[in-house]
C-alpha cells in the first residue's frame, strides 16, 4: 500500500489541463505530417511504381536517404544545420519544422508502402483501362489508385501511428508537445514517477484508440477478396 | 582538409561511435533473447499468458521509445519501493531493448506459428517433450524466417540509439552536436553546423544501408 499511497495522484489531476495543451499540439503536427506524407506517398509512389524518368530515381534516393538516417538526427538537420547552409541560409518557426520533419519521414516510407501497393495491382487491369480509352493518368485515377491504394493501406497505417509517436521526438529542439510538456512538468516538480507515468499512459491511450480507429476504417476499405 | 576536422572525426569515432555501436549491440541482444522466449511461449495456448505478453508487446511498441527511455532512466529511481536508477547507457539498452523485444516477440510468434503442423507432430511422435521439440526442431526453422526481420531491426536499432543522446550519453550524434558547440569558440571561426550535422547522417547512412541491403536479401533467399 505504501506504492499507491506515495504516488501522487493529486499532482496528475492538478495538472491535466497542461498534458491536453501538449496532446493537442501532437495531434495538430501529426495530422499535418500524416496529411502530407500521404501526398507524398502516392505522388512519388506512383513515379516510382510507374517508372516515370529522372522523378523515380530522385523519389529512390529520397526514400534510401531518409530511411536509413535516425530521424532524430532528420530533425536536428532542419532546425540546426539549414539555417547555417552556407550561402543560403533556411530559417524556419518552430511549428514548420515540427511538422515538415515528421512529414519528410513518413512520406519516405509511405512511397514504399505506395510504390509496393501500385506495383502489386495486376498489369492486366492497367491495359484493360489504356483499352478502354483512358489516358495513362486517368488509369491511374481510376484503376491503380483505388486498388493499389487499398493495398497498401495496412502497411502505411503502420507508419501514420509511427509518424504520431515520431512527434515525441520534437520535444529535443524544444518544441512544446506531448513529451515536451512533461519534461518542463518534470523539470520544476521532480514528480518523475508521476509525470511520465501519465504521459506514457496518455501515449498508449492515443496510440491504442488510433490503432483501432483505423483498423476499423481499413475493415471498411480492405479489397473484397481480402476480406 | 581543414585543421578541426581531424580532432573532431576522433572524438566522434572513438567516443561517439563506440557507445553508439555498444548500445546498439547490447540492446539487439537483449531484444532478440528475451522476444524469441516471450514469441514462442505466446504459442501456447494458456489465455492468462497469451494475454499477458500480448500486453507487454502493446505497451512497449506503442509508447515512442523516448518516453520508454524516459520512464526507465527518469521515472524509475523516484518510483515506490524501487528507488533505482540505472546509467545512462544501461538505461538506454533497457529502454530499446524494452522496444526491441516487444518486435521480436511478435515475429517470433508469426515465425513460429508459420511452421507445419506436421513438424510439431512428428517430433512428438519422435519422443520430443515441449521444450525439445521447439529447441530441436521448430526454433531452427523459425530462425530462418526471423533472420531478416532481426537484420532490420539492427538497422533500427542503430538509428535509434541517437535517443539516448536526450538522456545525455555521448553517442555519435551528441558528440557531433558538442563539437559543434565547442567549435564556436575557437578564434575566427565560421558555425560548422551544417558540415557536422551532414557527417553525422552520412555515417548512419553508411552503417544502415548495407543492413537494410542485407535484410532484403536475406528475405528474398530464406523465405
Amino acid at each position: 500500500m505504501t506504492l499507491l499511497a506515495s504516488f501522487d495522484w493529486h499532482f496528475i489531476w492538478e495538472h491535466i489541463p497542461d498534458f491536453w495543451d501538449g496532446l493537442k499540439a501532437t495531434l495538430k503536427v501529426a495530422a499535418i505530417g500524416i496529411a502530407g506524407s500521404l501526398a507524398i506517398g502516392v505522388v512519388l509512389g506512383a513515379a516510382r511504381a510507374h517508372r516515370i524518368p529522372v522523378a523515380s530515381w530522385l523519389a529512390a534516393i529520397y526514400v534510401e536517404v531518409i530511411r536509413n538516417t535516425p530521424i532524430l538526427v532528420q530533425i536536428f538537420f532542419v532546425a540546426g544545420a539549414l539555417p547555417h547552409l552556407p550561402g543560403h541560409p533556411i530559417r524556419l518557426e518552430p511549428f514548420t519544422i515540427a511538422w515538415l520533419s515528421v512529414m519528410i519521414w513518413g512520406g519516405a516510407y509511405n512511397t514504399e508502402n505506395f510504390r509496393a501497393g501500385f506495383e502489386a495491382v495486376p498489369y492486366r487491369y492497367r491495359e484493360a483501362g489504356l483499352a478502354l480509352g483512358f489516358s495513362r493518368f486517368k488509369t491511374f485515377l481510376n484503376v491503380t489508385l483505388p486498388i493499389g491504394g487499398r493495398i497498401a493501406l495496412p502497411s502505411s497505417i503502420n507508419t501514420y501511428i509511427s509518424v504520431l509517436k515520431n512527434t515525441s521526438l520534437l520535444t529535443a529542439i524544444g518544441f512544446a508537445e506531448l513529451t515536451n510538456t512533461a519534461y518542463s512538468l518534470e523539470s520544476v516538480s521532480f514528480k518523475a514517477t508521476e509525470v511520465y507515468f501519465a504521459l506514457g499512459v496518455t501515449y498508449l491511450l492515443v496510440v491504442w484508440t488510433l490503432s483501432a480507429l483505423i483498423r476499423f476504417i481499413e475493415g471498411r476499405l480492405a479489397l473484397p477478396e481480402q476480406a | 582538409m581543414p585543421d578541426w576536422v581531424d580532432p573532431v572525426a576522433h572524438y566522434m569515432v572513438h567516443e561517439g561511435l563506440k557507445n553508439t555501436v555498444k548500445i546498439a549491440v547490447f540492446a539487439v541482444l537483449g531484444s532478440t533473447l528475451v522476444g524469441i522466449v516471450l514469441g514462442t511461449l505466446m504459442t501456447i495456448r494458456f489465455v492468462p499468458l497469451q494475454a499477458l505478453i500480448r500486453l507487454y508487446i502493446e505497451i512497449w511498441r506503442g509508447l515512442p521509445i523516448i518516453v520508454t527511455v524516459f520512464l526507465v532512466y527518469y521515472a524509475l529511481p523516484t518510483a515506490p519501493v524501487i528507488h533505482h536508477r540505472f546509467g545512462v547507457i544501461t538505461g538506454a539498452v533497457i529502454g530499446l531493448g524494452l522496444w526491441g523485444s516487444a518486435q521480436v516477440a511478435e515475429a517470433t510468434r508469426g515465425a513460429v506459428q508459420s511452421i507445419p503442423r506436421e513438424q510439431h507432430e512428428a517430433a512428438s511422435a519422435l519422443g520430443f517433450g515441449w521444450i525439445g521439440r521447439h529447441r530441436s526442431v521448430i526454433l531452427p526453422q523459425a530462425l530462418r524466417r526471423l533472420l531478416p526481420p532481426l537484420v532490420s531491426l539492427l538497422a533500427n536499432v542503430i538509428q535509434n540509439t541517437t535517443i539516448a543522446s536526450l538522456i545525455g550519453v555521448p553517442e555519435l550524434l551528441a558528440t557531433g552536436q558538442r563539437s559543434i558547440e565547442r567549435l564556436q569558440f575557437e578564434p575566427g571561426a565560421h558555425s560548422h553546423n551544417f558540415a557536422i550535422y551532414l557527417a553525422i547522417m552520412a555515417a548512419f547512412f553508411c552503417i544502415s544501408f548495407p543492413l537494410t541491403r542485407l535484410a532484403i536479401f536475406l528475405e528474398r533467399r530464406l523465405v
